[in-house]
């Protein structure tokens, strides 16, 4: 793998060069009178309508998880990995419900985070500094799993790991990252926003390229679901059980479905979710897009087939196997061995270019918590909107140090699994903060008290679960009362259980609650603040 | 203040939206429904095309949904005064 093909080379490198012109460029699309606020800088000004809001929703939750890991999986294990798909169906139901409520209630009250919302419902301090770290600590893996992408397809291409100096070999990824960094701090939302209209050209372009000509190379969706279920059946060497099935087998399907669900009722709790959601300039716009989203979701049902090419495909096997048995190689191997080398170049920018937009919106979400729910609430309670934005630019810095961190130094042979343990941290503020949005029943310490209990059950079952060589963390599922279960999902209804309890309990002896800030009308408001409105309104309203 | 109830108040119209996202929704979670690899579409087991025919189902679901819940009077407002409206 140290022969660096020229050709797909240069199509990567100048794609990548566009997109970072297009990043720094975006510092001057929509400009807004006032570019030293974090309404602008983090939530590009929630001025964004269907079709912008369609392609920054995509490219944020649509990531090189879709491209790398989901495939991996499959590849793996076969029918289980196709959890991914049943879970991106049933998310825009679960969005279109509370999408629009959250929406309203930040436009209604000026939140940017969904910890200021939990702040202001509950008037506590602490419950909003354990949502706010708790989506930090979710997110920071989440970005790393980005770099994991990224970092296959080098590996691939033959770029850096095939070198045994440590510093040389991360180079690629670090001067990657320093770039992606560099545009996000100057144009905040407004670069992935712009740059997820390329990324998807890519995305679209390659996903149908690979499953028309693929197929018609490998002799047939016959010969390719044979393979993979010849595969499939033989044994494990390891487990001592067949690798995986070609149909979920009814002991898998408790925790096909739990890690669906669990998954679809994390996501848009995710803080980079919840900005992209923030940044639509009406309500509407969000039903709009529950209807319209799904398209994605065909593309990754799509993708994850890419997994079961790739099993079909000896070169490919060959590859991951010298590459120590890392699935997370087959896509790109499959790229390499079956497109041209300018169309694997094609391929390859669009995983790279695919990791670089939810990269940056995820360390501009984190960035945001951090200002308004950390600096903003325990430093500098009376700091400007210009200081804000500052702090929020470097804060989106750290973060990306921070998840470079992670990526060097964690295995990634499962980075499923990475993005996995942060859905378990972050199911844990699902009462806070999306029950919360229907009714202010709980009392805050009971919800501060569940949030913990929760949190601390999930790591240690996460921790005590071997899998794929590792004796911990090596799966997020185990078994409850006989079935084996989404860890995320025991854990947030052991939450929910001593959150519901404790509540009851508070009331009884009349423990003094917080103030809740919001008032019902809140969560049914629509369209802006008049002044917003009327510069918005002007755009909108022409023909 | 002085608008029609808006439609998410209407008792029929939130059974009906509540009722198609819960389909929505279940067609995906009840894995016992597609977890077979018979009847085939082409070389594909059931498995794999009920998923992925599922999508475009969800997405006429949600859009009723949308449609059902849309304030329509004050859509028309928005159009004329430049999205002002719904306090």
């Amino acid at each position: 793998m140290s022969h660096v093909n020229a050709v797909s080379f240069a199509i990567l490198a100048v794609s990548f060069l566009s997109v970072t012109l297009i990043g720094f460029a975006a510092a001057r699309w929509r400009p807004a009178e006032d570019p030293m606020q974090l309404n602008e800088w983090g939530l590009g000004g929630r001025g964004f309508g269907t079709f912008i809001s369609w392609f920054l929703l995509g490219g944020d939750l649509y990531t090189a998880y879709t491209f790398i890991a989901v495939p991996a999986l499959v590849y793996a294990t076969g029918a289980a990995g196709f959890y991914a798909l049943s879970y991106t169906i049933m998310v825009f139901p679960i969005v279109f419900l509370f999408g629009p409520r959250l929406w309203s209630v930040a436009r209604a009250r000026g939140y940017v985070t969904p910890g200021e919302f939990v702040r202001g419902r509950y008037g506590s301090q602490g419950l909003g500094l354990a949502v706010t770290l708790t989506g930090i600590l979710a997110t920071m893996p989440y970005i790393a799993l980005q770099l994991v992408g990224i970092e296959s397809v080098l590996a691939v291409m033959g770029l850096g790991t095939s070198s045994g100096n440590a510093f040389v070999a991360n180079l690629p990824l670090v001067i990657a990252f320093v770039i992606l960094a560099g545009y996000t701090y100057l144009a905040g939302l407004r670069a992935p926003a712009l740059i997820a209209f390329v990324k998807d050209a890519f995305i679209y372009v390659t996903v149908i390229v690979a499953i028309i000509y693929i197929p018609s190379r490998l002799g047939g969706w016959a010969h390719i679901f044979g393979a993979a279920s010849a595969h499939l059946k033989s044994v494990n060497p390891a487990t001592g059980k067949p690798f995986g099935s070609l149909v979920v087998l009814p002991s898998g399907e408790w925790a096909y479905a739990t890690l669906a669900l669990g998954s679809a009722l994390a996501l848009f709790i995710y803080p980079h979710a919840v900005t992209g959601v923030l940044a639509a300039r009406r309500r509407d716009v969000i039903r709009r897009n529950a209807a319209m989203l799904p398209a994605y979701t065909l593309v990754l049902g799509l993708i994850a087939l890419l997994g079961y090419m790739a099993r079909a495909t000896p070169a490919v096997n060959a590859g991951v196997a010298a590459g120590g048995g890392d699935a997370q190689l087959s896509v790109p191997l499959l790229f390499q061995h079956m497109f041209p080398s300018w169309m694997a170049g094609i391929g390859y920018s669009a995983i790279v270019i695919g990791a670089l937009v939810p990269a940056a919106i995820m360390s501009i979400a984190a960035a945001n918590l951090f200002t308004r729910n950390i600096y903003k609430e325990l430093f500098r309670p009376h700091a400007t909107q210009a200081q804000e934005t500052r702090v929020a630019q470097l804060a989106s810095l750290v973060m990306k140090v921070g998840a470079l961190g992670f990526a060097l130094e964690l295995n990634r042979t499962f980075s499923i699994n990475l993005q996995l343990l942060g859905g378990i941290w972050i199911l844990q503020t699902f009462p806070a903060v999306v029950i919360s949005l229907y009714t202010r029943w709980f009392h805050r310490f009971a919800l501060i008290i569940g949030w913990a209990v929760g949190i601390a059950y999930g790591t240690i079952e996460a921790y005590r679960t071997p899998g794929g060589g590792q004796q911990h963390f090596g799966a997020s599922i185990a078994p409850v009362f006989g079935h084996t279960t989404y860890i995320a999902i025991t854990a947030v209804l052991v939450n929910l259980v001593v959150a519901v309890g404790l509540t009851l309990v508070f009331h009884a002896v009349r423990l003094r609650d917080g103030y809740d800030h919001t008032r019902p009308a809140d969560y049914s408001a629509d369209a802006a603040p008049p002044v917003v409105a009327a510069a918005r309104g002007t755009v909108s309203a022409a023909p | 203040m002085a608008q029609p109830a808006p439609p998410d108040s209407r008792p029929i119209v939130r059974g009906v939206v509540t009722v198609l996202l819960l389909v929505a929704i279940g067609g995906a979670l009840v894995v016992p429904i597609y977890a077979r690899s018979r009847p085939k579409l082409g070389d594909f087991p059931f498995f794999y095309w009920y998923q992925l025919a599922w999508v475009p189902v969800v997405a006429i679901a949600c859009g009723l949904c949308y449609i059902l819940l849309r304030t329509k009077p004050a859509r028309v407002d928005a159009s004329t005064n430049g999205g002002e409206v719904q306090q």
